[in-house]
């Protein structure tokens, strides 16, 4: 009996110690609001990028080139993360690294760091392949 | 050819999209009114539907962006892609594992084939058929009840189209609890094939069987109007056990 005890007491050690490297190895990943607003200043000086919407658990930036489409890509960025919840609930997607929309008029490039939530607008011939790995890896 | 030929048709290509590639989880195909025309086994109606409910946000951001050509929504275990193909949705969803090019250029050549042999057998787009108003009719429908007056004039009408549609909650202070709303293009589509005859009552099917007969009025609020949706009371809903956002058929009774 006493065996048994001991046995467990040490797995449960031996369990401790990597979580807490995962977990911190997660929080060294995840970009701060203003390091992708840094990245996101460079993107922007692509021709091909219309703007952003960046949105975090208490604030959200916004830079479009036409203000006029501030609202409507706005609800855009919102939805396409809704419905990407939902497409994830139904089919055990898992977290959702990212979004790539693409409508007749603009391709909008969607991911989540940590609690951000960024979406990238674009024309429609731009390369989201190389802007996704620009502000993921600056 | 008619609309379960059609999609007895796309649901064997969607088969064969699985059979080819078995990492494939679930596939089915959706107009952009939000019916489901075909989609595989495994996977529930119910699922198809609020899978298309979910879409539906992306799909009306038409101002901004434009017809919906593709999304892609890449998760950790596995991945879904909406594509547009000839006017038509396909959902396909694959492990992480899938190769994903090889499988996309099979879907983009698979589907539009069928289509296109769908087509040449039958040119008309693959959506829910109202039969043309014909002389030469010989039975009538097995559901009319005939009335004497029809009878007596011999007129003889065609069978009763039912159409798919996706239920909404109809709520309101003055909202009369037998009376569901229907498109109103539908409703005049039934009228005109019934010479005129004023819609009053529909039957509403649901997938488990339960029917119900009540009456029927156009859709007042233009954000459900051509969607393919019927706005049900919650007592009826309660009534055939449904819900929002499940799918229904309803023809029209005439008495």
């Amino acid at each position: 009996m006493m065996e048994a005890k001991q046995m467990v007491k040490k797995e449960r050690t031996f369990q401790e110690t990597p979580i807490i490297e995962e977990q911190n190895t997660l929080v060294e990943s995840v970009p701060s609001v203003d390091d992708l607003r840094k990245r996101l200043q460079e993107i922007q000086t692509d021709e091909n990028v219309i703007g952003y919407v960046l949105r975090s658990s208490d604030s959200a930036s916004i830079d479009i080139k036409d203000p006029k489409r501030v609202i409507d890509y706005a609800v855009l960025s919102s939805s396409s993360f809704d419905a990407s919840e939902e497409l994830a609930k139904l089919f055990d997607l898992g977290d959702i690294q990212n979004i790539i929309i693409e409508g007749k008029n603009i391709k909008v490039l969607s991911l989540t760091f940590g609690e951000n939530k960024l979406s990238i607008f674009m024309e429609k011939n731009a390369d989201h392949d190389k802007i996704s790995k620009k502000i993921q890896q600056p | 050819m008619d609309n379960e030929v059609y999609s007895f048709a796309l649901k064997n290509a969607l088969d064969e999209i699985r059979n080819t590639c078995p990492d494939v989880i679930s596939t089915f195909i959706f107009r952009e009114d939000g019916e489901i025309l075909a989609g595989d086994q495994t996977t529930s109606e119910n699922t198809f539907v609020k899978v298309v409910d979910a879409l539906d946000c992306l799909l009306e951001k038409k101002e901004a962006l434009g017809d919906l050509e593709r999304a892609i929504f890449e998760g950790e275990k596995n991945r879904a892609c909406v594509s547009r193909v000839d006017g038509l949705y396909l959902v396909t969803v694959a492990s992480k594992n899938a190769d994903t090019k090889y499988l996309d250029s099979f879907t983009r050549v698979l589907i539009p084939t069928v289509l296109k042999l769908l087509e040449k057998i039958q040119p008309v787009p693959p959506k829910t058929q109202l039969p043309e108003p014909e002389a030469d009719i010989e039975t009538p429908a097995r559901e009319f009840e005939e009335t004497e007056e029809t009878a007596q004039e011999e007129e003889i009408l065609p069978d009763m189209p039912a159409n798919q549609f996706i239920v909404e909650n109809l709520e309101g202070f003055l909202t009369p609890s037998d009376t569901v709303r229907i498109d109103s293009n539908v409703m005049s589509q039934w009228e005109k094939l019934f010479k005129d005859k004023k819609v009053e009552k529909v039957e509403i099917e649901t997938f488990g069987g339960k029917t119900i007969r009540c009456k029927v009025k156009p859709i007042k609020n233009t954000k459900h109007e051509g969607k393919g949706a019927v706005q049900i009371p919650k007592k009826i809903q309660l009534a055939l056990d449904i819900g929002k956002g499940e799918l229904v058929r309803a023809k029209p009774i005439f008495e």
